[in-house]
């Protein structure tokens, strides 16, 4: 434990001392990761599928911050819509406004929750995202995650439809029944339901927990949430009929997991042996503070004392004699 | 010589103002009841906005079904029904503007306090220091 601890504490003085550099490498990279998803989901327009493409949508965010990065990705993702067929961009630029007036109006700086969502979901591990955000974010960037799940839903709709959606026929009837197809991967889509009510509901439950005041708060919280989760999505999964998503769920909340106390290592690693009881008054309150100090090891401060130098080493006959031993016994 | 505390504070309230300082303005201006009525109002604006997209698009999507019963529906009932499910959705979303504003409000004061006690410190430091520098002064033992 003290390994990590100090491992950790090099850690934040090295992000410290290079946090100019380091920032724009992160964002570069979970750029990076966005547009590469988005090209190998929805590449539908050739000619902004490419490599070198992402690559320098990546470097422009990487200067920027998170809301361009939504913004440069939305665009992206509008751009692949138009290719594949214009009533399917129609409908996602109205999503997309939907989606722009819930995440500006309630949670404008939690770019990197709308962003990060639908990739947690594209590697299979979404579950990670309430645990996350509950953990370390306000409650209300359940509106962030509920964004991104949208998203990522109905991106996925139009993945599993693109041949229905991308068949050319300039009738109005053909043009409504893309809509119409489209439109059912989100309002018909009831597994998208459980999971944005689970998931939302998760995160409340994790968020609640680690605020109260009690010992292993974040511990507490964060087998809540794996518990309720777990519980909430398979018997949901069973009332819906969806079968084959047990192993999914499990594995995916045991990762989840496995993030959360990461997490609570990084950010709220207390030593609760050293807690402190304190009581004193003024003239209007009686104050019982309780004051429970960091798990803390600072990593220069550390002196290292040599020993088994070779001529300050007890010869065996000093060693016995201090000992009261025969000295044979040292053989 | 550089007064270390103050400078400490003085890092304090730089990062105030480069990080929270727009987003902390409204807290400092209004009171938390007139901050929460004018997010109502912004929220009344987007919700209805919102409500009309969501409309737009399930019209769209029930359209065949609309047209089959276009001439058999009773529009008095249909327009209460989607009054009805317009006075749902608000509601919803102007709960959600209360309690998201009420916590970033306490939120906000939070750092707007933290802010004003760090600016009362170095002010006090520089009083301080003015008076020290003054000839005569007493405040020196």
């Amino acid at each position: 434990m003290t390994t990590l601890l100090e491992l950790k504490e090099k850690i934040v003085r090295f992000y410290g001392k290079n946090e100019v550099f380091i920032t724009p490498v992160i964002r570069f990279l979970i750029a990076f990761a966005v547009f590469m998803s988005i090209n190998s989901r929805i590449g539908y327009m050739k000619s902004i599928t490419r490599t070198p493409v992402a690559l320098i949508l990546a470097l422009l965010c990487s200067v920027f911050p998170a809301n361009c990065m939504i913004f440069l990705a939305s665009a992206v993702i509008l751009a692949q819509m138009y290719a594949l067929s214009l009533e399917v961009c129609a409908v996602t630029l109205v999503l997309f406004v939907l989606v722009y007036l819930l995440y500006f109006r309630f949670v404008p700086k939690n770019g990197y929750g709308v962003l990060l969502t639908p990739l947690c979901f594209q590697l299979h591990v979404p579950y990670m995202m309430p645990m996350g955000l509950g953990l370390v974010r306000e409650v209300y960037s359940v509106f962030a995650m509920i964004c991104g799940t949208v998203v990522y839903f109905f991106l996925n709709g139009v993945r599993e439809n693109a041949p229905v959606l991308s068949g050319t026929g300039g009738e109005e009837d053909a043009a409504v029944s893309k809509i119409v197809v489209i439109l059912n991967q989100l309002i018909g889509n009831k597994e998208m339901y459980l999971v944005l009510g689970v998931m939302a509901a998760t995160l409340v439950v994790v968020y609640v927990i680690r605020r109260m005041s009690i010992e292993y708060a974040w511990t507490v919280a964060i087998v809540s949430g794996i518990l309720f989760q777990s519980v909430g999505l398979i018997a949901g999964y069973l009332l819906l009929g969806i079968t084959g998503k047990t192993y999914e769920v499990l594995i995916g909340n045991g990762v989840a997991c496995l993030a959360a106390f990461f997490l609570q290592f990084v950010f709220f690693n207390l030593d609760y042996s050293r807690t402190e009881r304190l009581q004193f008054e003024d003239d209007e309150y009686y104050y019982y503070v309780k004051a429970v100090p960091k798990a803390f090891v600072p990593g220069t401060d550390k002196k290292v004392k040599r020993f088994g130098r070779d001529e300050e080493r007890l010869s065996k006959k000093q060693f016995a004699r201090e000992m009261d031993i025969d000295e044979d016994w040292l053989e | 010589m550089v007064n270390e505390e103050r400078l400490r504070h003085m890092i304090k309230i730089s990062g105030f103002d480069t990080n929270d300082g727009k987003a902390c303005r409204p807290m400092m201006q209004y009171a938390r009841k007139d901050y929460i009525s004018l997010q109502l109002l912004r929220s009344f604006v987007t919700g209805t906005i919102c409500f009309g997209l969501v409309l737009g698009l399930w019209g769209v999507y029930s359209m065949e079904k609309l047209m089959k019963q276009i001439n058999s529906m009773d529009l008095k009932e249909f327009i209460t029904t989607l009054l009805m499910f317009y006075g749902g959705f608000m509601l919803v979303y102007l709960t959600s503007t209360c309690i998201v504003f009420h916590v970033k409000y306490t939120a906000g004061r939070r750092k707007v306090k933290r802010y004003y006690s760090s600016l009362r410190k170095i002010n006090r430091m520089y009083e301080r220091e003015e008076r020290l520098k003054m000839p005569g002064d007493t405040d020196r033992e």
